[in-house]
Parts: C-alpha cells; sequence; structure tokens
C-alpha cells in the first residue's frame, strides 16, 4: 500500500513538472493552461474565500452523504427482509437511479432553493442510491449454506441479518461509502454552479464570468484536495473494518 | 451379523421411519429407516450423490421428508429445526469473527450473554486444542484447527443428537488420522449421540459404534453392522485380523455401490 502511494506521488510530481515545462516553454497563454505554480500561488494568496467556499462543499457533500448513506443502508436491511416488496419496488429504483444526476438538479433548485439544503437533498440521494444497490447486493449475495448452519442453530430473520447478512456485506457496503465520497463532492459542486451563492462550484462558475481562469483552477485544486482527503478517510476506515479480505 | 434397515434396541434417541426424499425428478433418499440410541455413535457411509447429505438435512430440520416418512426425536415427530447440533460438509466459519466468537455463535443466537458464552468456550479450548488461539481469525489457522473450531462450535450447541457431515474430508490423511482419535477422545468425554457421514471405510470402522451403509441414488439402508472393536480404540486397530474382517465384508458392499453409481455415470 505504502509502495503504491510513493509510486502514485512520483507519478504526480512527474506530471506536474511535465506540465510546468511544457506551459513555460511552448508559451501557452494562462487562459488556455496555467502553470502549476501559477495554480499554487494563486490558491495561497485566495487561501481564505477558498477555505470559506471549501468548507461549505465540504459540509454539504459530507451532510447529505451521512444523510444518503443512513437511508440508503436502511432500505436494503428492509428489503433485504421483505422479498415480496422487494420484487415490486427494485426495478422501479433501478430505472430511477438510470436517469443522469445532473437532469434532476434544477428540480431541487426549484423545490428546495439555493441555499445548501438543495446540495444536501442531492447528494443524500444520489449517495443513497449508490449505498442502497451495494448494500442490498452485498446482504443478499451470502453462502445459502451458512443460511442453513444458522437456521439450524433457531436463527430468525432478524438473527441472520444481524450475524450473517450485515457483516457479509460490510465489504460491498463500503465500497459504495468509499465510490460515494467523490460522487458526493461532484454532485454538490454541480448543483452550485447551477444555483447558489456559496461553495467551490459557485467560485468556479463566477470565476469563469469574470474570465479569471487562475482562480477557476485554484478553485479545481481545492475541490481536489477536500475529495481526496474524503476519499482517503473513507478508505482508512474500510481497511479498519473489513479486516478480514 | 448384518442385518437391514434395523432399529436401534428398545427406545431410539433419534428414528427415521421411511424417510424420502425427491429433487424434482430426482429421487435422491428411497424409504430411510435407521434408528440410533442414546448416546451412539453411528457412521454413514454411501457413494457420492447417494442422499446423504440431504439426509442430514432433514434430520436437522432444513429440508422436508417427503410425505408418508418420519423423524422421530426422543420418540416425538416435531419440528428439527433448533434441535440437533448439526456440523455442514464445509466448515463455514465466519471471517470476521475469532476462534472463541466463531464457537459461540450458536450460544450467541440461542440468546446467551457473550461474555458467559466466551467463559464457556475458553474453558473448553484446550480440550478442542485450541489453547493460546482464542483470538486468531480463520483464515490464520489450518484446515484440522478449523474443523475443530467447526466441532466447539457444533459441541457448543448443546443438543444430544449431533450430525457430522464428512467433517474430516478435506484434511490430509495424517492429520485425519490424528482427528479421528481425538474426537473419539472429546466425544467419551461429552457423551453424545453421534451421526458421523464419512466416504472412507476404515474412519468408518475405527469411530463407529455402528457402520451404516447406504446404497446407490436413491439411497437407502444397504446395510448395518455393528462394531464390537474395544473402546478405547487405538491406531493399532487398523491393523488387527479383526479390523480387517470387518473392512471386508463392508469393502463388498459399499464398492458394490460406489459400481452402480459409476455405471449411472454419476461420478
Ligand atoms: N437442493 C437440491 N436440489 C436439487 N437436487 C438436489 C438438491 N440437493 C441434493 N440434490 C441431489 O440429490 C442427490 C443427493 O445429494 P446429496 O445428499 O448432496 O449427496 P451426498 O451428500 O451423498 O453426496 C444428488 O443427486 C444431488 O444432485
Ligand atoms: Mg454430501
Amino acid at each position: 500500500m505504502n509502495a503504491t502511494l510513493a509510486r502514485g506521488l512520483a507519478g504526480g510530481l512527474l506530471l506536474l513538472a511535465l506540465w510546468e515545462a511544457v506551459v513555460r516553454l511552448a508559451q501557452v497563454p494562462p487562459w488556455i493552461l496555467p502553470p502549476p505554480s501559477g495554480i499554487v500561488a494563486t490558491t495561497w494568496s485566495a487561501r481564505g474565500a477558498l477555505l470559506d467556499a471549501g468548507a461549505m462543499t465540504l459540509f454539504e457533500a459530507t451532510a447529505g452523504y451521512a444523510i444518503g448513506a443512513a437511508l440508503g443502508l436502511l432500505l436494503a436491511m428492509l428489503l433485504a427482509l421483505t422479498t415480496p416488496v422487494r420484487k415490486l419496488v427494485l426495478p422501479m429504483i433501478v430505472l430511477i437511479n438510470s436517469v443522469p444526476v445532473a437532469a434532476y438538479a434544477p428540480l431541487a433548485l426549484l423545490w428546495f432553493g439555493t441555499g445548501a439544503l438543495s446540495k444536501v437533498v442531492m447528494v443524500a440521494f444520489i449517495v443513497g442510491f449508490t449505498v442502497f444497490l451495494n448494500a442490498l447486493d452485498g446482504l443478499l449475495r451470502v453462502d445459502p449454506a451458512a443460511v442453513s448452519l444458522f437456521r439450524s442453530f433457531g436463527a430468525g430473520p432478524l438473527g441472520l441479518l444481524w450475524r450473517l447478512r450485515l457483516p457479509s456485506a460490510l465489504p460491498a457496503i463500503l465500497v459504495g461509502l468509499r465510490v460515494s465520497t467523490v460522487r458526493s463532492m461532484i454532485v454538490a459542486i454541480v448543483t452550485e454552479m447551477l444555483g447558489s451563492q456559496k461553495g467551490l462550484g459557485w467560485t468556479i462558475f463566477e470565476a469563469v464570468l469574470q474570465i479569471d481562469f487562475l482562480r477557476v483552477w485554484a478553485a479545481i485544486l481545492a475541490a481536489s484536495l477536500i475529495s481526496l482527503s474524503f476519499f482517503a478517510t473513507v478508505s482508512a476506515i474500510e481497511r479498519r473494518l473489513v479486516f478480514w479480505r | 451379523m448384518l442385518t437391514v434397515g434395523a432399529a436401534a434396541g428398545p427406545r431410539a434417541k433419534l428414528q427415521l421411519n421411511g424417510v424420502s426424499r425427491h429433487f424434482g425428478a430426482v429421487q435422491a433418499l428411497a424409504k430411510v429407516d435407521l434408528g440410533i440410541a442414546e448416546g451412539e455413535f453411528v457412521t454413514l457411509i454411501g457413494p457420492s450423490g447417494c442422499g446423504k447429505s440431504t439426509l442430514f438435512n432433514i434430520v436437522a430440520g432444513l429440508l422436508e421428508a417427503d410425505k408418508g416418512g418420519e423423524v422421530l426425536l426422543d420418540g416425538a415427530a416435531a419440528s428439527l429445526l433448533g434441535k440437533v447440533a448439526f456440523m455442514p460438509q464445509r466448515d463455514l466459519l465466519l471471517p470476521w469473527r475469532n476462534v472463541l466468537d466463531n464457537a459461540i455463535l450458536a450460544a450467541e443466537i440461542e440468546g446467551q450473554p457473550k461474555r458467559a458464552a466466551r467463559e464457556t468456550a475458553r474453558s473448553m479450548a484446550a480440550d478442542f486444542g485450541l489453547k493460546g488461539f482464542e483470538g486468531h481469525y480463520p483464515q490464520q489457522l489450518s484446515g484440522g484447527m478449523r474443523q475443530r473450531v467447526a466441532l466447539m462450535r457444533t459441541f457448543m450447541f448443546d443438543r444430544d443428537v449431533m450430525l457430522l457431515d464428512e467433517p474430516f474430508g478435506a484434511l490430509d490423511a495424517l492429520t485425519r488420522a490424528m482427528m479421528q482419535r481425538w474426537l473419539l477422545d472429546i466425544w467419551s468425554r461429552y457423551r453424545r449421540t453421534i451421526l458421523f457421514i464419512t466416504h472412507d471405510i476404515d474412519e468408518a470402522i475405527f469411530l463407529g459404534d455402528r457402520v451404516v451403509v447406504m446404497s446407490a441414488r436413491p439411497g437407502s439402508i444397504k446395510l448395518e453392522r455393528r462394531i464390537e472393536l474395544p473402546r478405547p480404540r487405538d491406531p493399532a486397530l487398523l491393523t488387527t485380523p479383526e479390523f480387517n474382517a470387518i473392512k471386508r465384508e463392508l469393502l463388498d458392499a459399499v464398492e458394490e455401490e460406489s459400481l452402480k453409481t459409476f455405471a449411472a455415470g454419476a461420478v
């Protein structure tokens, strides 16, 4: 794991050096592609505003993430227990989930306003689906022989869910939670771009209007760093919880 | 000496009368009659696919028998689910539970407090050769140890009747011989009624008070042979003339059935 990290870092640094060199040597105009050094400098000088915007976006993403993950997991457990209901509603859920996220965003803005709520709702919606589908798959994909063993010990549906299905599904659930980290940031930013007065998405949108491309890049850098830390945190939790994999 | 479909004395602990089962067009079991006395160690041997595991699933209450048959536990025909301790063919240890917590699974499902169950398990660990490994996870254990954890889990599900489905089938010969002696030792101490499936004739004779041979599919009882070899038994027994005489008798029966299975293209 550490070797992978080191290789990734080395690769990233190499790429940045190449980027810097090409931009300088070919004298690429900054509105097309600024050099990394310029982006870092702008990020530093605009750090106050970026920090505020980043905190807003991170709040929307994590609040929506927590709500969506909890609801998705709960729904998956309920549907794992009730086979007839599951067969009825699952196709519908899959259908709703196959519509691209951004398509719902205007509706969220219309219903929940241009404040944080619409972003939280959108993120919760997407994360909820991701976690739900992963969790349900994991909950249902248990070894039938293990189910038999539990039943021979007298376990009922709830005992099975708690002692067999949930732990068996934990790896799948955590995969869902891990990919949801980045998705939650994307959705929060995209929804901000479509309507808001705060956040990194709004910062990017505003900077584009003002043709301030260095600030666009600075906001992108901030968003990437936040997203990466969120992802790394959940990955670390995943490695601790799913220790047997 | 050879009897067919007999009962086990006056009052059987477990009694099967005319138990059949089919899966669609496949007749897996055909009228199995078998009685097992309290505290008896019965080994069940038969060609693969003859319905041994199906029989176990029925006795464990996991599978319904076809109409017309009955399974009596202590003379009563009630639901069997949760009444017998069942050890399936694979160990099915849970990778997220350590040795102790795997062993207490049944106790926990029954609602025993975890702490008390763990104490019991800890006191049994030495008997099962798991002392010092209580905190290990299944993935860290050898095949023989995993089987002992699974056996301990089965013993901790405190039922009079135990069903063991080829518990040593996946072990190498040396480990298996060791585990057989160990199981007899444990059995003499915990004294349970055991029904034990194996495909190894030596194992069936070495362990059993009685060996039951099943016919090729559809499985029924082909013959039963009481094993009157003295206990405690030790490995030297395997080379005695008495042992070999019994083995020859049983081999004939088993081979006949295996050939039928072979001819039917099922192996
Ligand atoms: N759930 C099932 N559905 C359909 N066929 C089954 C099922 N379980 C067992 N069988 C069939 O019944 C026969 C007996 O199987 P099994 O009891 O597992 O044999 P054994 O344990 O003696 O090897 C086999 O032919 C098997 O294919
Ligand atoms: Mg079998």
